[in-house]
This record gives structure tokens, sequence and C-alpha cells, in this order.
């Protein structure tokens, strides 16, 4: 059959783009404030934090896994993080924030593979009681209590550069954000673990009696989920200066509706981090656009929850 | 519309379905008698599951005119087929294992039924009706095969079928279970039912059925009374050519002793050694069931089994995963194409270079050149009929998905490839090929052990056979000498 040119597959695989495009020129007509400096400034740091765990969810989701644990993952790095500041000093705080993220995904991969859990519904359930698991040590952590910049007494002038710098006209989380997709767009699709992860997810039983390395593809995704989520619990607290030890709760979510809103399927095996790109940009914007319309958050939660089903039935009707 | 002859329970007249790119059904038509065996064959893509699945109403037909019972059949549903009396019986079963046989058998109805007692009651009767002996309260899940498949006659009966269609039902038999078959059908078309049998294996069509429907990608070819046809006519109807041969000649490369197993001993397992030689076809001959997968996947390290020892060239090897087993030359061909086999949504180039992918890698990187370059290669080699390499291995048909896999495992040139039902649902013309390329394996130095249900291809393309039965070795035979009955018998045990 030759390859036919089909208005139902294009919009079917470039439905988010065409959304975007509608929603801004939808947006633009109603509310002009939607082009000022001043909004748009505000678009790009709202992008951050989402953008960096959604790219790490990106690769949990192609190895055929999902990951509710990234809530918890933030929360502890930041509260962990901005407490090390002051006795520490910043640079050493910051590997350490970076490592610990990187270390529970490694834990989740590890609790994962010792349970035999290797469908997605298994790490649906392990990784939401992980999940509580850090969510709770960050509160034993701080006592509850929100943790301040301000109030400490040690140089943050690497977090004053992450939160609000800027390098031309680009903000520095954002030239960050630019370098990490780089980086893991290579991984998934230049190197043979980045492989590995594609096959794991397209088929785990064929994968492993082809000798591809499939656990190893676990640990791979989960650590690379707990690092960007750390990237991300550190822009983010860098940005509003407070590290809340529930501040990471809803990213788990909105990183997983971004993703699959980008098209990246849920069954597992196929997908890119550029499309997670997308995604997180329509969810972004349309957070913002609901904003400067003025609808209520409650009607915006029931408007990324039909989304998400949305994305979902839609994925189910793309031709094979 | 002429009034449908009474003599005719099914008139299916110019159905045609098409599905993206294929034209699975062109223009068919044919007439299904009361109370005979109509026979359906032809090879696979012929179109035969896709006809069954529109009279049940698993899909709907694009053109064309259904008469079921002097009723035009428009639009139908599973159940509707059902309660018409049109029942099909799957290769795998529908069939809830944890439920009890009488369940089962009136599943959904048992209000009817009043109750579970009479459920039972009258699941017995039926049972009885065709001389079965299975207890109404036994779990599915603990019956065989053969009596799973009674079951699901015994349902088809409890909806007062006229007729049945059963699609490859001797696929997991024993010859005495099918022969016990044979004597239910005999006795169902004395009742008037009508019976559609469709199956790879024309000795059966020969010896059962009255009528025959040979198909071949999309058409019906012919229809006529079994009598009228020889094996030799069958084929050429069902491949379009004449096939002179059905396998190559038999390769004899036969050398030193390459790789022993030393008991491998498993719940399933007992005590199971033997050895392979170089440039060897070993068959493993057993019923489904008996062990043989399990003892290939163990020598794999696919399933985790401890005690037992593999020695390659004199020296023992650790075995403890599939890629260790890949680092070592030995590549598993696994039973389930689509399950185990291959990643269905990826291009036909991803499933081919998936076990070579980690040789083409510098610093971890893969060289997407030599990729390609190794996709083009097998394409060409194996002529895996493809619109290109990236080509989702999906839309394949079940042949070329086939030789993906074997393409996959010849670009590690493996030492000893391990092919489990390596024939499995392809057709006549590919199997050949598959033969072939076996042939060239172990002309090449490599080592085959070939499991498989059909014990003509192992017969005639092993150099030595095993009989396997119940987790046992029971029997080694050289199949040019042996007999296929004393084989065969050493296999049941």
């Amino acid at each position: 059959m030759t390859k036919r040119f089909s208005l139902k597959n294009f919009l079917l695989n470039y439905l988010v783009l065409v959304a975007i495009v509608l929603l801004v020129i939808i947006t633009i007509m109603v509310e002009p404030k939607f082009l000022s400096g001043e909004n748009l400034t505000n678009i790009m740091r709202q992008f951050g934090p989402l953008s960096f765990v959604s790219l790490g969810m990106t690769f949990v989701i192609i190895g055929g896994f999902i990951d509710l644990s990234v809530a918890g993952i933030i929360s502890l790095v930041a509260v962990v993080t901005v407490s090390l500041i002051d006795p520490l000093g910043q640079v050493q705080a910051l590997i350490i924030g970076v490592a610990l993220g990187a270390f529970l995904g490694f834990l989740n991969s590890m609790v994962l593979i010792s349970a035999g859990a290797l469908t997605q519904a298994e790490a649906l359930f392990i990784t939401f009681g992980m999940s509580a698991v850090y969510s709770a040590i960050a509160l034993i952590y701080t006592d509850g209590a929100t943790q301040h910049m301000s109030w400490l007494t040690g140089n943050q002038s690497i977090f004053d550069a992450i939160g609000s710098g800027t390098v031309g006209i680009l903000s520095v989380s954002f030239l960050i954000f630019l370098v990490s997709l780089g980086a893991l767009w290579i991984f998934h699709n230049k190197t043979y673990n980045g492989r590995a992860i594609s096959y794991t997810g397209g088929n785990k039983v064929a994968a492993e009696l082809s000798g591809i390395p499939i656990k190893r593809s676990v640990v791979l995704i989960y650590t690379i989920c707990g690092l960007m989520a750390a990237i991300g619990a550190v822009v983010l607290f860098s940005r509003i200066t407070t590290a809340a030890p529930i501040i990471g709760k809803g990213y788990e979510t909105n990183a997983i509706l971004s993703v699959v809103v980008g098209g990246t399927t849920l069954k597992g095996g196929k997908g890119s981090v550029l499309r997670t790109v997308l995604g997180v940009l329509l969810i972004t914007l349309m957070s913002n656009c609901m904003n400067l319309l003025g609808v209520s958050p409650y009607m915006q939660i029931v408007l990324k929850g039909s989304i998400l089903v949305v994305a979902i039935w839609l994925d189910n009707r793309k031709e094979q | 519309m002429e009034k449908k002859d009474s003599g005719i329970i099914l008139s299916i007249k110019d159905v045609s379905k098409s599905f993206p790119g294929v034209k699975a059904l062109d223009n068919v038509s044919v007439d299904i008698a009361r109370g005979i065996v109509h026979g359906i064959v032809g090879e696979n893509g012929a179109g035969k599951s896709t006809l069954m699945k529109i009279l049940s109403g698993v899909y709907t037909k694009d053109t064309g005119t259904v008469v079921f019972d002097g009723e035009t059949i428009e639009h139908t549903t599973p159940i509707e087929s059902l309660n018409r009396g049109l029942s099909i019986i799957y290769q795998e079963f529908n069939l809830v294992n944890t439920m009890s046989v009488g369940e089962n058998i009136f599943l959904g109805r048992f209000a009817e039924m009043h109750g579970m007692r009479g459920t039972h009651a009258e699941a017995r009767k039926l049972l009885d009706s065709i001389g079965c002996t299975i207890d109404t309260r036994t779990m599915v899940g603990d019956l065989s095969a053969a009596e799973k498949q009674m079951v699901e006659i015994t349902k088809a009966l409890s909806f007062q079928s006229k007729l049945i269609i059963m699609d490859e039902p001797s696929s997991s038999l024993t010859s005495d279970e099918l022969k016990q078959l044979f004597l239910i059908i005999h006795d169902l078309k004395a009742r008037g039912v009508s019976i559609i049998y469709i199956s790879h294996k024309l000795d059966e069509i020969f010896e059962l059925c009255d009528i025959v429907t040979v198909m071949r990608d999309g058409h019906v070819i012919d229809t006529k009374p079994v009598g009228e046809l020889t094996r030799a006519d069958m084929i050429t109807k069902m491949v379009g050519r004449s096939i002179e041969h059905e396998y190559p000649e038999r390769p004899r490369c036969a050398g030193e002793t390459l790789m022993e197993v030393r008991s491998i001993n498993t719940h399933k397992l007992h005590d199971i050694s033997f050895e392979l030689k170089k440039g060897e076809i070993l068959g493993l001959v057993g019923l489904v069931g008996a062990g043989r997968t399990e003892i290939v996947r163990a020598i794999c390290g696919a399933d985790k089994v401890h005690g037992h020892q593999v020695l390659i060239n004199g020296k023992p090897v650790k075995i403890k995963k599939p890629a260790d087993a890949k680092k070592l030359g030995i590549g598993l061909l696994p039973e389930d194409r689509k399950l185990q086999g291959l990643v269905l949504r990826f291009s036909v180039q991803s499933n081919i270079v998936m076990a070579s992918l980690d040789n083409m890698t510098k610093f971890g990187f893969v060289d997407s050149s030599k990729e390609k370059g190794i996709a083009e290669r097998q394409i060409n080699n194996l002529c895996i009929k493809t619109p290109s390499a990236q080509t989702q291995v999906l839309s394949l048909s079940g042949g070329n998905q086939q030789k993906c896999v074997v393409g996959r495992w010849l670009e590690i040139n493996p030492q000893i490839l391990i092919m489990d039902e390596p024939t499995r649902g392809i057709d006549v013309g590919a199997k050949y090929e598959i033969y072939v390329l076996m042939k060239q394996v172990v002309e090449n130095g490599g080592s085959i052990i070939m499991i498989s249900s059909e014990l003509p291809e192992v017969l005639n393309m092993s150099n030595r056979v095993l009989t396997i039965c119940e987790g046992r070795i029971t029997g080694e035979f050289n199949p040019e000498t042996v007999s296929a009955q004393t084989i065969m018998d050493s296999a049941i045990g």
C-alpha cells in the first residue's frame, strides 16, 4: 500500500500542535494581555519545573511503566536541599539534592525488580506507596514547616541564578531545560541503552528473550525520572524561594498528563521527549489562558482530567 | 429476493471486506447445506478467519448478503448469532477457567435454568448426549484441552445451534482425542447440525468432511465434494501453484559433540540430559505440554532453573538469562511469535536488529547506518516481503513475521539456534523457505534444536529425534530408519 496523506491521521498525530495554535489565537482575541512581556516571562517560568519532571516521566512511560512517586521525590529533594545550604554550602547542597533524587528513583526500580513487579499496574501501586513514604519523610524531616530561603545566611547565588537569572532573553532555567532535552533526546535515540528502553516498553518478553537487558532498562528509567524530578524541584524552589514539604503535590498527574497529551502512548515502546515538550507547552498555556480568562480553579481540574481521557481515547484510535 | 432452498442453512453471497491496505475478502460466496460437515481450507491470510468473524458479528461486512436459516442478516453481534443458532468454537477457548463446567455452559443464563441445581442438571443431560463423562462441577481450568473443547461443543448445543463453526479444533489434541472429536462430529451431523470445519491439516479434511471449500487471498477458489479432489489438487488450489517438494533434502552435517546438557530437574522436567552435535538438527518430539518448551527455556536461561549443567565444547558455561545465552551464540526462536518473538508495533528493521544491536555500538552509541545495512541484508537474504524496512511488522503475513525473527538470530551467527514451533501458523510456501534457512544454518556450521507438533516436518528435517513424555526423555531415534508410528508411540509413553 502506498502511503497516502490522510487528514484523520495528520490530526491524530499533530493534534497537540493544532490545539496549541488554536488556544493561543483564541486567548489573544479574548485577552490581548496574553502577549505582554510580563505574561510571556510568567509562562516560561511555569513551564520550568513541570517540563523537567515530564521529561523524566517520558522515559518511564516509554519503558512501559509509570511513576507516581515524583511528587514525593520533589518534596523531599526540595526540603533537604534548602536545609543543607547553610550547613554545607550551596554547591554541596545542590549536588546532594540532585543525587538524592536519582537515588530515590533507583530505589523505586530496586523495589519493583525485587518484587518481580513488571507490569504498569503494579508499578502504579508500588510508586504510589513510595510517594507516600517520601512525602512523609519530607514532613518528618521538616516537622511540617516550610523552609524559607530568605531565612538562610549562606551564599545562594546559584539558586538565585536558577530561579531568576537570565542569559540574553532566555532564563537560566530554560537553558538548563534545553541542555537536558538535547541530552535525553540523544540518549533515547542514539544510544543502546536508550533503544533498549524502547524495546522493553514495546514487548518485555520478546526483549528479554532477545538478550535485551530489561532490568537495566527499569533501573535507568526510574533513575532518570528521579534525577529529572530533583532538577525540577531545584528549579521550583529557586523560583519561589520557599520549600514546603508538600511542594511536589500534583506534579505526578500533571507530568503524566503532559506526556500522554504530547502523544507518547501509555502502552509503552513509542514516544519522544520532543512530543512531551509540546504536551507541557499545551498544559502550561492552558493553565495560563484559563487564569487570564478567569476560569475557576475547580473548572480547570475538570478540563485537565477530561483532556487526559480524550488523549488516551485518541491514542487508541491512531491507525496502527 | 428468491426463497432460499430449505436444504441450505447458511448462504453467503458476494461478501467483501476490506481493511486498510488489504482486501481480506473479495466477493466470497459459499452455501452450507444442513446436516453436513463442510471443510474450509486455505493458507494463513486466505480470509477464513475474517469470514468467520463476519458471521459471528465481530466484524461487519462491507458488501454482500448473508442468509442464515432463511433470515437475511445485516448486522449482528456475537450474542445475537448465538441466539440464532450459530456458534463458533475458537482455537483459544472462550471459557472461564475459574468456574465450573456447568456454570460455563450456561454462563449468564442461570436464571433460565432455575438456579445452580437446574444448571448442573441440564449441563449433565447435554454432556451425556455427546457421551461425555466430565463432572459438571469440575473447574474448567483443571480440564485438558480436549475436555475444554467438549465443554465448548456442549455450550454450543445448549443454544440449540444449527451450525457450529470449529476453527482449527485439532491443534491441541492427541490422536485418540481427535478420534473422539470425530465421533462427536458424526453424531452432531446425524442430528442435523451443520459443521464448518476449518483446518490446516488436510488428512482431517479428507477423513471428516463431505464438502470442502478452498480459499486463497480472500477469494473462494473452489467448492467441491471431498471425493472429487486429491490431496495434490487441494494443495495446488491453496497455494496457487503446484508444490513439488514439501521439504528440502535433509542436511547431513552432524559432526563432533558441541553441547552437552546434564540433568535438568524442575517440577515439570525429570533428569533431562542429552547432547547436540555440531551441524546437527535435533528434533524434540512430544505432545503439547510434555515439557519440550521448558527444556529449551531452561537451557537459554529464560526460566530460572538450578542444579543442571550445560557444557559447550566440553567446557561448562553459566547461562542465567537469555542475554548470557546470546553471548555464547545461542538464539531462541520462541513458540509464540506475536507474544514472545516480535515487538508488533515496531518496524521490521527494529525487530531484525533487536539481538545484534549491542554489537553495533561504539561507546554506547548505535551506528545507525550499520543498523540499516543489517535490516536491508536480512530482508534481501530471507526474501521478507515488506514495503520497506520501516513498515510495522504487525502488517506483515505470518511467514514474513517469522522470517524477521529468524533474521534477527542469523545476524548473530548462531552456534546453536533453538526453534520452538518454527512453522506454526505460516503457509506452505513460507514453511519451505524456513526449512531451507534451517539447512543453511547447519551447512554454515551451526546446530539446530527443533521443536514441532507437526511430526512430518521433524521427521523430514532432523538428523536425530528425542521423544519427550511427561517431562522425561523416553527415546532417541534416527528418523531415517525408524517409522513415524514407533516414534509417536514413544512420545505418547
